[in-house]
């Protein structure tokens, strides 16, 4: 079984050099170390009406398909005991084709796509399985340091079935050259730990002639308690 | 067994994806004694965080794990907010039961590669009764872990990512 106490070597550390924000963001304290299973109990339950036929198809939101390269990405959602996290909230968000996010804080000169909002979310269905369809999102420039561009990324959020799975990542691409020199990507001290942030192109995942496929696997924390019922 | 997925920053763009109508009143179907947890997030340098999520997830007023929603609506007992320009947070929720009435907190934001988890107690006597941070009985650090009443049912709890008087954060 998994340690729950223990901090998990296969996270990021909270204090990175290679990336500036987290500097005066990370505690500087000794993190309170809690007794086995102390966080391990169930968590929210979703309503199945929290989220609607449609939510999970980011191409249909405007007045026709948005600019980029249009894709199918279907994963499962499972716990470090192999077993499927069923009916579980599963939420992202991304830049359009361009690298440009629709938010008011995103000034990249790229443009916005009248037909892109770029957010998506799903339940995941009995075996942990969820989909999505959207187009691949475009690289962008950020400040973090001389001529910094993010890897193409989705960004996850992922709330589990106990508070212990909760977790935020993002999905990377497989043979992006700027995931190499990306201090987000590269946070994460296990390159083999890194590698299971990047999906995998698989063909018949797809639609012939008309969208490329991907797959990419979550393995959450392993948890004792789930609501009743799951 | 299969090795578990990384966490990544939720980074500065999240505010659309992840934002849910109504999420900052936590609902229950049990009744209970309506509160309301207030409090300001700051960085190593004073600075108001501006841009994290604040989550919170809570026994509903008789000690148990909240039934679930109905419909369409927001999961029962969970909270989830924005901070506002000025690092400013605010839940409208129901007090919690059991023995160590608290509140679980999760702090998102860009700079933290991973979540900050910790625990607000609505009375020192409660963050004393609670046997999972034992070991901050005597540590002044547990002051940091409770929140202040300010009266008609609010609570005041400010939240110090780094240096002086800040939070203690869990480890996970």
């Amino acid at each position: 079984m998994n340690d729950m106490t223990k901090p998990l070597a296969l996270d990021p550390p909270y204090d990175y050099a290679g990336y500036l924000s987290t500097r005066k963001r990370f505690p500087s304290q000794p993190l309170v170390e809690l007794p086995a299973g102390a966080l391990d109990m169930p968590g929210p339950l979703v309503p199945a009406g929290f989220v609607r036929s449609g939510d999970n198809d980011l191409t249909t939101r405007g007045k026709s398909a948005p600019l980029g390269e249009k894709m199918i990405l279907v994963g499962r959602l499972i716990d470090a005991d192999g077993r499927p996290v069923r009916k579980s909230l599963v939420e992202i968000w991304q830049a359009n084709a361009s690298g440009r996010y629709h938010h008011p804080g995103d000034n990249h000169e790229a443009p916005l796509d009248p037909n892109f909002e770029g957010i998506g979310r799903t339940l995941t269905d009995d075996e942990g399985t969820f989909r999505f369809i959207t187009v691949k999102p475009g690289s962008y420039p950020w400040r973090n340091h001389s001529f910094a561009w993010r890897p193409q990324h989705i960004h996850f959020s992922l709330l589990g079935n106990s508070p212990v799975q909760r977790l935020i990542t993002q999905m990377y691409f497989p043979g992006d050259p700027l995931l190499d020199i990306d201090p987000i990507y590269n946070s994460v001290p296990d390159p083999e730990a890194r590698k299971r942030m990047v999906c995998s192109l698989d063909l018949r995942t797809g639609i012939e002639e008309i969208a490329l496929g991907y797959r990419f696997d979550i393995v959450l924390a392993g948890a004792k308690s789930t609501p009743m019922g799951l | 067994m299969p090795a578990r997925t990384p966490s990544q920053t939720i980074g500065p763009f999240f505010h659309l994806g992840l934002r849910w109508p109504g999420a900052h009143r936590v609902a229950f179907t049990e009744k209970g004694e309506p509160i309301v947890l207030t409090g300001r997030i700051t960085d190593g340098a004073g600075d108001a965080v501006s841009d994290a999520l604040f989550e919170t997830w809570q026994r509903c007023a008789t000690g148990d794990a909240p039934a679930c929603a109905t419909g369409g609506a927001n999961p029962n007992g969970f909270g989830r907010v924005e901070t506002a320009p000025d690092g400013t947070f605010r839940i409208e929720t129901t007090m919690p039961g059991g023995r160590a009435p608290s509140i679980d907190v999760a702090i998102f934001a860009r700079g933290l590669l991973k979540p900050l988890r910790t625990r607000v107690y609505l009375s020192e006597e409660a963050a004393r009764a609670d046997p999972a941070i034992a070991t901050l009985a005597s540590s002044p650090r547990l002051a940091t872990l409770v929140a202040q009443r300010a009266g008609n049912g609010e609570y005041r709890w400010d939240v110090r990512l780094q240096g002086e008087g800040e939070t203690a954060f869990f480890a996970f």
